[in-house]
């Protein structure tokens, strides 16, 4: 067998590492461990420099395995595996330790994380010490896409797409397209009805030669993987089978349902009204009370669900626009009213946004500042003496006094959240959810409209709240990137699959009914089973159901887990 | 001794020893039957107790290496069988792990769900037929007016052979299919090429059911587990498909399929096929891919059917599995 020579990195991460781990004590410690060549510590591995070390120690002491002691893998076992692959190593020669996400950023005992930092390095040691070279395999592109979500985002996508000839199938939950936007009366900062923006896109989408709309659609059953993915869908009570390289999922958002927040009183007063539901006033060009009256007083409520433990610690992003934006259209629309902007903050970031606010500030309008911590102001019913419908208490911040706000009607701003089924179709297309249920991109800055599953991106939305301008945005990048994929024609692909060695197995057919991608079948001839490597994605429900030891994981062989669980046992454990 | 012809082939220098085992293995070597004639004209046996009156002292009085090939059976239980274990690995060239006591512990090894203490407890106080009101126990040195008695010290932990001392070859099986034992021995006195140290020999690479004569299909759902006893069996169908827990596909061929051509389901001696260290692990994993049902109350009350699942899928393998032993 030929010599193990490992080569260990240990990384400051600036001192994202550092200060919670003494990484030169790491990479001394661990340079005593039989088979490793070099043990060293770096500031930036994943900086060029950093990269280039390993590349020229891996010629110079003839390294044929690395370990790499940083961040997740999931945001740079790829770029370390590029170098061992520049260096003329085999990429899966590697083996990366987390000692940032699971070890600095959540600890705060310096010399335990040590520890438990040197624990996980060895037990990447002990793994990569028998990992495998593995062939990259490289398959097709389907030029075909499939485009989850018909609002702005998904149309928007599709039509970058089908605009370069390439086929795409899109999906829409509701009998129409459009989504939210559908029912937005005029869009910030520049006051372009949001009308103007859909219109002539829906118009596209349902002639676009190269685009196929399924309406009251939904998915049963995704299966594949990049370049290769079919799904079972059900359109308009039918069912059917179509085959894609590449999803985008725009499936977009939920409103903020207010009735929870007691102090607003929302469904008991009758005049307290979601921005969804005065957009539709706006858009029916009649403001008035539920009894048919024009309001005299109309305030407009922030962070309605946002930015408050209570409900989403997020912030919605897009409604403190939505607010200014309603203050414009009120003061035009009902110019003698009093119009009350009750924020807790005003976010007004973005192009031509800021200004929008300071031209609405000049517009006679009653800006009213409140402290979340110090509690959401309350809406009452008036006393019939008073001169209004309901009053709004509240402690004005900035004059740090008690009021009582006239209000005949409340316009509550309610932020965003992600829909109830986001956790099907992440089921289903195979990416994750943030706390929050939002989609999680593959990386928050350098890549963020694709996600973990190679193929399978996401856009506005169902990432997080965006408005009109991000939307788009994102959707059309992420169209630059499926046909950045398309063009290529193909497109190298894990080889992380289950592998049957037939020496071994002796056809009881237990794995054969646990795949969840049918990618095994029984050979009647050789009386043993057959995985379909195409098929596989990898998941190892064969390998544990396997009694025989037959079916191994590549990559994630028993051999290789049980040494890294020896490895990370070797540091001394404390009883915490 | 050497040979007196000087054309025939020298004899090679055979020891057979039991350490904590029930003598099953050592018959098994006797079950040869005639073709002990076969073994006698090619080995001498130098050292074994179950049949001839050699000591500990002719054994030690040997040079190291002196014996050729020796086949330990049992288990590593009390310091007799290690210091044994450790004199003959060094008067031996190929050490033998003899049978599933040697190989994985065996049943011996199932008294690694207890301890000294509990055993003892369990032996000398609470069984149902013993009266020892003084707690007399088993001391490794008494003092009698003749001198002094000693009794090996019995450990806490059943060891393999390979977790004492360093061995050359497996072969499994309670006990090893005689069969099989001729051919190991022929391929040794034949001089044949011998595998890489550390394979396991006179069994098959591939598992029970490759052999099994009974019907296998992918309908591998169980709603009910059941004990033999409790089905009627067609004699055809996979004793998994019945609901009968059946260690065979995770278990080695070689013994002929003998439980269940005798239609008794397959309890594992055979061991473990290659690169699968922990065939109780690997077996409840499959049996855990086959539970027919999604409800987590459903799915206990089915797996509380199995009838003592530690001794079932660890009948013969617990010392040498990865879980080792109960902790306590």
């Amino acid at each position: 067998m030929e010599e193990k020579r490992i080569g260990v990195y240990v990384c400051w991460c600036g001192t994202n590492i550092s200060k919670m781990v003494d990484v030169v004590g790491v990479a001394e410690e661990v340079g005593k461990l039989p088979n490793v060549v070099v043990s060293k510590n770096y500031k930036y591995m994943c900086s060029d420099p950093g990269q280039d070390l390993i590349i020229k120690d891996i010629k110079e002491h003839k390294l044929n395995r690395v370990v790499v002691s940083a961040c997740s893998p999931r945001i740079h076992e790829l770029t370390f595996r590029k170098a061992l692959t520049n260096a003329g190593l085999n990429p899966y020669m590697f083996e990366m330790a987390n000692i940032r996400e699971q070890v600095s950023w959540v600890h705060t005992d310096r010399e335990e994380a040590t520890k438990k930092a040197k624990s996980l390095v060895l037990g990447a040691v002990a793994r990569v010490a028998y990992h495998e070279a593995l062939d990259k395999r490289t398959v097709e592109i389907n030029p075909a896409s499939l485009v989850i979500g018909g609002g702005i985002s998904g149309l928007s996508a599709a039509l970058e797409i089908a605009d370069s000839d390439k086929k795409v199938y899109l999906l829409e939950k509701e009998a129409q397209l459009g989504g939210h936007t559908a029912n937005i009366d005029l869009c910030f900062p520049h006051m372009i009805p949001a009308r103007q923006i859909l219109g002539p896109k829906i118009k596209r989408v349902e002639n676009h030669p190269n685009i196929e709309v399924f309406k009251d659609a939904a998915i049963e059953e995704v299966f594949g993987y990049i370049g290769n993915f079919n799904a079972d869908i059900m359109a308009n009570g039918k069912s059917r089978n179509i085959e894609f390289g590449n999803i985008i999922v725009a499936t977009g958002l939920k409103p903020f349902d207010p009735s929870s927040v007691d102090l607003h009183g929302y469904g008991k007063l009758p005049n307290v009204v979601t921005s969804v539901e005065f957009e539709r006033m706006l858009q029916s060009g009649k403001i008035e009370t539920k009894d048919g009256r024009e309001p005299k007083n109309i305030a407009i409520i922030h962070c309605v669900g946002s930015r408050n433990n209570d409900y989403h610690e997020y912030c919605s992003r897009t409604c403190c626009m939505l607010g200014l934006k309603y203050a414009n259209q009120l003061r035009t629309a009902l110019p003698d009213s009093n119009i009350y902007e009750i924020y807790a903050d005003m976010r007004s970031f973005g192009k031509g946004c800021e200004e929008m606010y300071a031209e609405t500030a000049r517009r006679k309008i009653m800006f009213l500042n409140f402290d979340q911590r110090e509690g959401i102001p309350q809406i009452t019913k008036a006393h019939p003496e008073d001169c209004c419908e309901m009053l709004i208490e509240m402690k004005e911040r900035l004059s740090n006094t008690n009021i009582e706000v006239p209000a005949d009607m409340v316009v509550l701003l309610v932020g965003m959240e992600a829909r109830e089924d986001a956790r099907d179709v992440a089921h289903q297309v195979g990416v994750s959810k943030c706390g929050n249920d939002f989609f999680i991109e593959r990386h928050p800055k350098l890549d963020p409209v694709a996600t973990t599953t190679d193929g399978v991106y996401i856009v506005g939305s169902c990432q997080g709240p965006k408005d009109i301008t991000d939307s788009i945005a994102q959707a059309r990048a992420a169209a630059a990137r499926v046909l950045a994929t398309i063009t290529q024609g193909t497109v190298e692909v894990e080889v992380t699959t289950a592998v049957v060695n037939e020496d071994i197995c002796c056809g009881c057919q237990t794995c054969v009914n646990v795949c969840p991608y049918t990618a095994i079948s029984y050979d009647e001839e050789k009386s043993v089973s057959v995985v379909n490597e195409i098929l596989c994605k990898g998941c190892g429900t064969c390998v544990s159901a396997c009694p025989t030891g037959a079916i191994r994981a590549r990559h994630f062989t028993d051999q290789q887990i049980l040494s890294q669980i020896k490895g990370l046992m070797t540091t001394e454990m404390t009883e915490v | 001794m050497e040979a007196k012809d000087k054309n025939a082939k020298p004899k090679i220098k055979m020891a057979v020893y039991w350490g904590s085992a029930c003598g099953g293995c050592c018959v098994s070597v006797l079950d040869v039957h005639e073709a002990l004639f076969d073994v006698i004209a090619a080995a001498d046996l130098v050292f074994w107790p179950i049949a001839l009156d050699i000591k500990y002292k002719d054994v030690e009085a040997m040079a190291d290496q002196e014996i050729d090939l020796c086949l330990y059976n049992g288990a590593v239980r009390n310091s007799e069988n290690e210091h044994i274990a450790h004199l003959l690995r060094k008067k031996t060239k190929i050490l033998v792990a003899y049978g599933s006591c040697a190989h994985m512990g065996g049943i011996p090894g199932l008294g690694n769900f207890s301890n000294r203490e509990g055993i003892f407890e369990r032996i000398y106080q609470t069984t149902e037929s013993t009266v020892n009101p003084d707690k007399i126990r088993p001391q490794t040195i008494t003092k009698v007016k003749e001198g002094e008695l000693t009794l090996p010290e019995f450990y806490n932990d059943v060891r393999t052979l390979d977790q004492t001392v360093d061995v050359d070859y497996y072969m499994p099986g309670c006990p090893p299919q005689t069969e099989r034992l001729l051919e190991v021995f022929t391929a040794i006195v034949t001089g044949a090429e011998l595998p890489p140290k550390g394979s396991v020999i006179g069994a098959y690479e591939k598992t029970q059911c490759d052999e099994c004569k009974r019907k296998k299909t992918e309908n591998k759902t169980v709603k009910e587990f059941k004990r033999p006893i409790d089905i009627v069996d067609d004699g055809e169908t996979c004793f998994l498909e019945q609901g009968v827990i059946c260690l065979g596909p995770a278990t080695r061929g070689g013994c002929g399929v003998r439980c269940i051509e005798g239609n008794a389901p397959c309890r594992g001696c055979y061991g473990p096929p290659a690169d699968s260290p922990d065939p109780g692990a690997k077996m409840m994993s499959a049996i855990g891919t086959m539970i027919d049902s999604d409800d987590e109350e459903e799915i206990q009350k089915i797996v509380e059917q199995i009838d003592d699942p530690a001794g079932t899928f660890y009948r013969f393998s617990l010392p040498g599995s990865i879980i080792r032993r109960k902790l306590l």
